[in-house]
């Protein structure tokens, strides 16, 4: 499908906006850094079939 | 101006200037806000801000739980973001959104300038000698080297406690205002390398670009070439920053960086279109 150039720019701030507020709302803050955390794998880790049960 | 409405064309080009100097200006503000007291309590430093501090730190996290110092979990976000540009329009992000690329842009019209160039005729190859296209012998496999600079981060990153490039990033020389001498000389490096040739950081050592490539392959919003219309005229290729040889027949070349100047440049109308879809992209 064609698509007027006048849209591109828009499309790619609101794609970045987006995805960012995405990553904030994931816990991806500022306020929640500091150099530690716990890594995504040991969550992982911890997900077993008991659990979602 | 069109005569009928008497309003002025939409310009691509001057849509992404504009928001290229916003990207710079705001940069710049987040640099100044680094060096202004009270840093720390305003949650993350500078770095926390840069996109390539989530893929520096994403390893370390993933294995160890903890990130890498001077980065924060914002650096995932603006990462996430990044990607998610790339997702839907390639390495868009390069061409539009990056401070860095966007000082690289000025560098080389400001040298076309200095040089001589009093006006840009779009389609028609400049008379200044700088910025230069290396020889296709040497620019091909010095293209390369980006991908090298991001495996070799991405093993480092595991075995440091500060972000592999941090002390040699191009962001902190140009932006970050707290200048080491090792900074300084990035700074010229980097400096001298745009004003030699256009985009150098972009085409042969930024590993941020690297990791966005493959994107181009599989991001919906793409450009598409009418066969019948083009008439391999060849002013893409000239106006192409990146220096694709052959633009109409590689619109999802690695190397693009999505900036449009190609569509922008063509004479022929509907030859080069933006479109939405994976349609095949050569009509």
């Amino acid at each position: 499908m064609k698509m007027h150039p006048r849209y591109y720019p828009a499309i790619l701030i609101a794609a970045y906006v987006i995805f960012l507020l995405f990553g904030i709302l994931l816990g991806f803050g500022p306020e929640r850094g500091g150099g530690h955390g716990q890594s995504m794998l040991m969550q992982l880790a911890f997900v077993t079939p008991e659990t979602l049960a | 101006m069109n005569a009928a409405t008497g309003k002025k064309p939409f310009s691509l080009a001057k849509s992404r200037r504009t928001i290229q100097w916003l990207v710079v200006i705001g940069t710049f503000v987040l640099g100044l806000r680094h060096i202004m007291p009270g840093e720390a309590s305003r949650g993350g430093s500078f770095d926390s801000f840069c996109a390539f501090g989530g893929i520096e730190t994403l390893l370390p996290y993933l294995f160890t739980g903890h990130l890498l110092k001077s980065t924060n979990l914002l650096n995932f976000s603006v990462l996430i973001a990044t990607l998610g540009v790339s997702l839907v329009a390639g390495r868009a992000f390069c061409g539009w959104l990056c401070g860095l690329g966007a000082i690289q842009d000025f560098v080389a019209e400001w040298t076309r300038k200095l040089l001589g160039e009093k006006r840009h005729v779009r389609g028609k190859r400049g008379r200044t000698i700088l910025p230069m296209r290396l020889p296709a012998a040497l620019d091909r496999p010095l293209r390369y080297a980006k991908y090298l600079v991001l495996a070799a981060i991405l093993i480092a990153s595991l075995y440091m406690a500060f972000p592999p490039l941090r002390e040699f990033c191009p962001v902190r020389a140009v932006f970050g205002l707290k200048m080491t001498g090792l900074l300084w000389l990035t700074l010229a490096v980097f400096l001298a390398g745009s004003v030699l040739i256009e985009r150098f950081w972009c085409k042969y050592l930024c590993p941020l670009g690297a990791a966005l490539a493959i994107f181009n392959k599989i991001s919906p919003v793409r450009l598409a070439v009418d066969g019948d219309r083009c008439n391999q005229c060849g002013r893409c290729d000239i106006e192409c920053s990146m220096d694709i040889a052959d633009v109409p027949h590689h619109l999802d070349h690695p190397e693009c960086v999505r900036c449009m100047e190609c569509l922008n440049t063509c004479a022929r109308d509907g030859s080069l279109t933006l479109q939405i879809g994976y349609k095949e992209n050569r009509i």
